[in-house]
């Protein structure tokens, strides 16, 4: 039987910073496949063109499969949602409204799909609305001040996301959990989190100092402890020969100018 | 929102009855895509329309009250897209009961594609692989499908499925517009000269299917409208 596995992280973008990419390529790396499968959902968000395009074009150069899947366009693009993500090794789910994400799978019947895509070995992954969607319980923005969602419940307990950036989500967080939330996790943007099946394994940052804590609740008090992520390796990236020879155009116009 | 064509906008904003009516625009079917939004802004700002719209995808800016807002309209425009996402979302925010009460208070409820099948109880949507019957919000009692004339497949399979024991309805050719009064059809308009509507039910012998010739709203000259 394969290990039911989930990355959450806590914000992340598919943007040519090393900071970015390193994550992509951790990512990549726990899917254990040479050419991976990798299929993005971006359901939270509206299925924005700008972000499937930008996951395509940073995909591009890591040599994988990558597909995605818009349900708001499944009448001119259709797939078969099942077959189709079950053929994966990795899906990523981008982050937006978390109340939408998880409105909009259930509909679709998308929630027993991936539940079962999570069980067959499928590397589940997600930022934000993307990775709170695995856990019972995460803390939306969705509908305006910060308040506690119902996720898929893959995962027990609940998470936080954009931890650092966002004080009203923390004290959002803090304030439900000593009121009787069930503790869980805050990522910070660059931060992610392991699991396998329910349990926690690794712990990493692809930025430096992007913290990973766990949320305990302790006689009517939430307390957080941080955790120790690992620094992903960052690879200094070759410059894209197009890229190279627009920049030495551009220094030449300049030059002639 | 058909372009270049303001007649059926025109037509949905007259029933209001208001000289300057307050519009707003939900695009969740296509998940609240920005150039639709604009193109509405485009179409509806200005001396023609008081206009405003509702992202479920991003409220953390824009209306707060999402119940008052929508209530205080006078005219509610739904946009195309994915009805099972559109569906799914205002289930998520509880716009299916909003609208129910707009409807009731007299707020004319309009759209197109999946902003028009989202009103009856039996939507046949757009046919990839299996067809499909979706369950909508069931203000009108009845099973409707759209895009008639323009994909010839959707008459052989409302046929099948009324044959099937399918509730009776109706169908729009692109550019006609079924226009209900509470329950009951009550004029079939359009923006082309050459596009109807359609009435269907099951009968002894097979499906009936009439036709219901549209008032085009082109023609001043036109003769009496065409009640169902």
């Amino acid at each position: 039987m394969p290990t039911p596995r989930i990355v959450a992280l806590g914000g992340h973008e598919f943007r040519s910073r090393p900071s970015e990419l390193a994550v992509v390529r951790h990512l990549l790396e726990l899917s254990g496949a040479e050419r991976p499968r990798v299929c993005l959902l971006p359901t939270a968000s509206g299925d924005p063109q700008e972000g499937i395009t930008s996951f395509h074009a940073v995909l591009e150069g890591f040599g994988c499969e990558a597909s995605h899947i818009s349900l708001f366009r499944l009448e001119r693009e259709w797939v078969d949602l099942r077959e189709h993500l079950l053929a994966q090794d990795l899906i990523y789910v981008a982050g937006g409204s978390m109340l939408n994400l998880i409105a909009i799978w259930r509909a679709h019947g998308l929630d027993r799909v991936l539940s079962e895509a999570w069980r067959s070995g499928v590397l589940l992954a997600g930022q934000s609305a993307g990775a709170m969607c695995w856990f019972e319980l995460g803390i939306t923005a969705s509908a305006g001040r910060p308040r506690v969602a119902a996720g898929l419940g893959l995962l027990p307990g609940s998470l936080s996301v954009h931890y650092g950036r966002d004080p009203q989500r923390r004290a959002a967080l803090l304030e439900e959990v000593a009121g009787g939330l069930p503790g869980g996790y805050a990522l910070d943007d660059g931060a992610g989190l392991l699991f396998e099946g329910p349990r926690p394994v690794e712990a990493f940052s692809g930025t430096r100092g992007a913290r990973v804590v766990r949320i305990e609740h302790d006689g009517g008090r939430a307390v957080e402890c941080e955790l120790h992520p690992v620094p992903l390796r960052q690879e200094i990236q070759a410059v894209d020969p197009a890229i190279a020879e627009r920049r030495a155009l551009r220094r030449m116009h300049a030059g002639a100018r | 929102m058909e372009s270049g064509n303001p007649l059926l906008d025109d037509y949905v904003l007259s029933l209001t009855g208001v000289r300057r009516p307050r519009v707003c625009f939900l695009g969740t079917a296509s998940g609240d895509a920005d150039d639709y939004v604009v193109r509405f802004y485009r179409e509806f700002a200005g001396a023609r329309a008081e206009a405003s719209h509702l992202s479920l995808f991003k409220r953390r800016r824009g209306v707060t009250d999402v119940r008052r807002h929508l209530l205080e309209q006078d005219l509610i425009y739904v946009g195309g897209g994915s009805l099972v996402s559109l569906l799914g979302v205002w289930r998520g925010h509880g716009i299916d009961s909003i609208l129910r009460d707009a409807w009731e208070a007299g707020i004319v409820l309009c759209g197109l594609s999946a902003g028009a099948l989202c009103w009856f109880s039996h939507a046949l949507t757009a046919y990839y692989a299996a067809p499909d019957v979706v369950g909508a919000l069931a203000f009108l009692p009845w099973s409707f499908t759209a895009h008639y004339n323009s994909e010839p497949a959707r008459r052989e399979e409302y046929h099948r499925l009324l044959d099937r024991g399918l509730p009776s309805g109706y169908a729009a050719d692109d550019g006609a517009a079924l226009h209900f009064v509470g329950r009951g059809l009550h004029r079939v308009v359009s923006s082309r000269p050459d596009v109807a509507g359609y009435a269907l039910r099951r009968g002894p012998h097979g499906v009936i299917e009439d036709r219901l010739e549209a008032q085009y709203l082109g023609d001043a000259a036109s003769p009496a409208l065409v009640a169902a």
